[in-house]
């Protein structure tokens, strides 16, 4: 136990000091946008960094993104959210019904009115009644997906849509910065190395961004702003940090933790309109797969800090982007795999660690002998590359990871301890 | 001199409980006055009513000689009441500075907190009190004396007056002890009120310009430190004599119940935190381990117990090599242990008392009969707990958590003396007790010592080291360091011991 314990947490120590150092993490951005680069001019396959993948990462992290700060909210607040897939489904509902009714921006506005109803749900349920909380937010998740099946049947049918499908709704529009986006453009399509790709992935911030993705990103920084500027936002931290010290300090945890509940739950159903009017044009039943538990995934991976979560958001967004892409580009990527393990190995050797030495090769000589015999990854393993990188994040950095304090635990007010 | 509070008559009725009757309190500005008296006695409800998280039945509260209703901490905080609370309040993973202005933050533009303002509102508070705390310091990586000063500097931020300090020294070592006090002095020196509620008559008669003593939810008596003394405190406290320990009465038997040679343990670092220990109880002794917290008691108990087997040397425990020997087989042999954690490693909080009589017990008779629980005998043996240890509690079903400390505390001796065991490890077994329950338990200690019984008495309390213990034994920095014998050593000779001084 002792040896392998100290293994993961050299693996882990290096992670944590490439998060925690800008220089390191600087040097580490950097030598991956190499990496990559030379990658895609060796294989030809462009679309890893072009500006069409990064508009598609966009398109998925934001919503991931969205049901992530929900989760921080919650769990800042001390409460934890299993619910945010069910509050998503109603953004969807809520913001495809209203946008086809009265416009997209209605739309996104009900949506979050929608998620944040079920937000204060869990909030009556769990802060004032005392239920558990996984019990409440698995309750939400089930009552979500069918309120939007039964509204879907009672307002849907009739008017160009079904019981699992929903009229069309307007887009949202989207904009392009003039001179920059073709500018960048035209860089990205040279193919450099580097260069093209480091313009390529820019390229895709400043071409066809949907106004809605826009706004929607303004909810990071807010949060941020929220958590560790206002008064709020101090008082929040410390219900869910230690909810006795904050009450007995005279913050009122139950309203606390109520108005973080419906900002969560409005941000869930921010993300879930955000799929329904933007990434699809309607509702569709069962279209959130998932993203509110990925989300929540985002906040652990994010060590339940805003930036943190930005980052859980993008890689499993990424990983979206990728599999909806090309199935080629994952095939490329896997090289990244091999370059990794075999530099790993290489260090090792310098440290005669003939053992970490042979492993670290094994695992690339592997990875390799599947790239020569295969021409792509199947969907299967691309889908589930997300929950592995969590897996393994919460391996190697779990000692590190600072969940708040008391989310998760009851609290009543008057009780002590 | 002017008053810094005045309590009159109040009175607080939970259902089916008086907490609370007739207590008169005055108190004079810049005085430290204690309230004492046993757990359970009403203080606790007392210093809630003051600083409004419960409401009284009845009665008056005058602050600074004005009459006032307190509905909410808040109402206390604006009347310049702050509580230090015992158990302190404080968020870890949150800077010292963020607890200190939790809850009256100074504000800019409405919304935002003004941290540079409050930054220097607190550099003022620990310059003028002489608090040794640094505001950026992440609360998770301060120790407990520090963690006290930040609770004592939060109310002062609040423009406390008053103090309300709830059984402050429960928690410190002897050293942080004298540093508190230092700080309480220059507290008073500007003009402070302190309320200290306590049970340690030591400190109370230290520190306190006048004492309060409750007893059964009222005060009984109002004095002053200068005129009365620990003998006069105590029967005030318990409404009679103080119950002594009786003196030895027999010698220890030749039969050893526990032999550790040699015995050596690395932690998972590889530091070594048990240096060649080399200990023997016979039965009918109660050795005493005296020695600072920390240096390596708690190791000690865990390989004696068969927790940690020794890396070196070895560990015999009633008999059994505790190598080749699970803790079930070592305890069911007749090993008894009362935990110094009692609500963590002691009871199941929510579980009835007969539940937790089977603790530890529930593969042997008479509490089981190795397939199923036997609820009768427990509940039967339960009772006869309650009554021989005069555990206060309305039945045998009530949940643990609804005892007070020293309660809970005589139904885990109680049980773990169930039996009659050839060796008791009693760790800090009358800590945060009050009086009446310290005598009950210390009378089982030397009973069981009388009956044959060898007993590990590991205590911070010196006296009740002194009183009970027929040979001390001074652990420091992992290792036996000296043997005492109480009857002819001093306190000043063990306490160089315990700092790992060589005495001459």
């Amino acid at each position: 136990m002792s040896n392998s314990q100290a293994g993961t947490k050299s693996i882990g120590n290096r992670l944590w000091k490439i998060i925690t150092s800008p220089s390191r993490m600087m040097l580490t951005v950097g030598a991956v946008v190499i990496l990559v680069s030379v990658i895609r001019q060796f294989t030809g396959i462009d679309d890893i960094t072009s500006p069409g993948a990064t508009g598609a990462t966009i398109r998925f992290t934001i919503p991931i993104l969205m049901a992530g700060l929900g989760g921080l909210w919650a769990e800042r607040s001390g409460v934890i959210n299993i619910g945010l897939e069910g509050m998503m489904i109603l953004g969807t509902w809520f913001g495809a019904w209203f946008g086809f009714l009265y416009g997209p921006w209605v739309g996104i506005l009900a949506g979050a009115i929608g998620g944040a109803i079920a937000g204060l749900l869990h909030a009556v349920l769990t802060v004032r009644v005392g239920i558990d909380q996984a019990v409440s937010g698995l309750a939400i998740n089930l009552l979500g997906a069918g309120t939007a099946r039964f509204l879907s049947g009672v307002f849907f049918i009739g008017k160009g849509g079904d019981v699992n499908i929903s009229p069309q709704v307007n887009s949202t529009g989207s904009f392009t910065v003039p001179g920059l986006s073709p500018f960048l453009t035209t860089i990205a399509h040279k193919h450099i190395l580097v260069i093209s790709d480091i313009a390529g992935v820019f390229a895709g911030f400043v071409t066809k961004i949907n106004w809605a993705s826009l706004v929607m990103f303004l909810a990071l920084p807010l949060t941020a702003w929220i958590l560790w500027k206002t008064r709020f936002g101090l008082r929040m931290r410390f219900c869910g940090e230690n909810p006795v010290a904050a009450e007995s300090l005279g913050v009122n945890v139950y309203r606390t933790r109520f108005i973080a509940l419906a900002v969560s739950g409005g941000l869930a159903g921010l993300g879930g309109a955000y799929i329904s009017i933007v990434s699809t044009g309607n509702y569709l039943e069962g279209q959130t797969a998932g993203r509110g538990y990925i989300g929540l995934a985002a906040v652990i991976f994010g060590n339940w800090t805003p930036a943190g979560v930005l980052g859980g958001s993008v890689l499993f967004g990424l990983t979206d982007a990728l599999r909806v892409r090309q199935s080629t580009s994952v095939h490329a990527l896997l090289l990244i795999v091999i370059s990794l393990a075999a530099a790993y190995g290489l260090t090792k050797l310098r440290k005669k660690d003939w053992k970490g030495f042979i492993i670290n090769m094994a695992i690339a000589g592997l990875v390799l002998a599947y790239y020569m015999v295969n021409k792509v990854v199947p969907d299967e393993f691309v889908t589930f590359f997300p929950n592995l990188t969590t897996i393994l994040v919460l391996a190697f950095l779990s000692q590190r990871l600072r969940p708040p304090a008391m989310a998760g635990a009851p609290y009543r007010k008057g009780e002590e301890g | 001199m002017s008053l810094a509070i005045e309590l009159k008559g109040i009175e607080k009725n939970y259902p089916g409980v008086v907490a609370n009757h007739d207590v008169d309190i005055t108190i004079e500005k810049g005085n430290i006055h204690a309230i004492i008296g046993e757990n359970g006695a009403g203080k606790s409800t007392l210093m809630k009513i003051l600083y409004g998280m419960v409401k009284p039945d009845a009665g008056t509260i005058s602050i600074f000689e004005s009459p006032v209703t307190i509905k909410s901490p808040q109402d206390a905080i604006g009347l310049g009441i702050g509580m230090v609370h015992q158990h302190f309040m404080l968020a870890d993973n949150a800077t010292v500075l963020e607890n200190i202005v939790l809850g009256s933050e100074p504000m800019k533009a409405k919304v935002v907190v003004d941290y540079a303002k409050a930054r220097e509102n607190l550099q003022n508070i620990i310059k003028t009190y002489g608090l040794d705390i640094n505001p950026d310091d992440l609360v998770a990586d301060l120790g407990v004396g520090m963690r006290q000063r930040v609770e004592i500097a939060k109310v002062l931020f609040r423009g406390a007056k008053i103090l309300i300090l709830d059984e402050p020294t429960a928690v410190l070592v002897p050293q942080e002890v004298d540093e508190l006090f230092k700080n309480l002095k220059v507290l008073t020196a500007n003009g402070l009120t302190i309320i200290f509620i306590s049970h340690k008559l030591d400190e109370v008669m230290a520190i306190a310009n006048s004492i309060s003593v409750m007893r059964r939810g009222t005060t009984v008596a109002e004095l002053v430190p200068s005129k009365t003394n620990k003998k006069e405190l105590a029967e005030y406290m318990i409404g009679g004599e103080l119950p002594s320990p009786r003196p030895a009465t027999t010698k220890p038997r030749d039969e050893k119940v526990l032999v550790v040679e040699n015995a050596s343990i690395n932690d998972r670092t590889g530091r070594e935190v048990l240096h060649s220990v080399n200990l023997e109880i016979h039965a009918g002794e109660i050795l005493g381990l005296a020695g600072v917290e920390g240096n390596g008691q708690d190791e000690l108990i865990e390989m004696i117990m068969g927790l940690v087997k020794p890396d070196s040397g070895s560990v015999t425990t009633v008999g059994l090599d505790t190598r080749e020997s699970s803790l079930r087989e070592i305890r069911d042999h007749g090993v008894g242990y009362i935990p110094q954690d009692r609500q963590r490693d002691g009871l199941l909080m929510a579980a009835p008392l007969w539940e937790n009589r089977i603790l530890g017990h529930q593969e042997t008779k008479p509490m089981s009969n190795g397939l199923w629980i036997d609820k009768g005998a427990a509940k039967k043996d339960s009772q006869r707990i309650i009554e021989e240890f005069d555990v206060r509690t309305p039945s045998n079903s009530v949940s643990a958590n609804a005892l007070s400390g020293g309660n809970q505390q005589k139904f885990i001796v109680g049980r773990e003396m169930a039996g009659d065991p050839k060796m008791l490890i009693a760790a800090q077994p009358t800590r945060g007790v009050d009086v009446g329950a310290q005598a009950i338990i210390w009378d089982h200690l030397i009973e069981a010592r009388l009956n044959g019984t060898g007993v590990l008495l590991v205590s911070a309390d010196l006296d009740e080291l002194f009183k009970l213990s027929d040979r001390i034994a001074v652990i420091f920095r992992g290792t036996i360091v000296d043997y005492l014998d109480p009857r002819t050593t001093t306190p000043e000779k063990l306490g160089l011991a315990m700092t790992g001084e060589k005495i001459a």
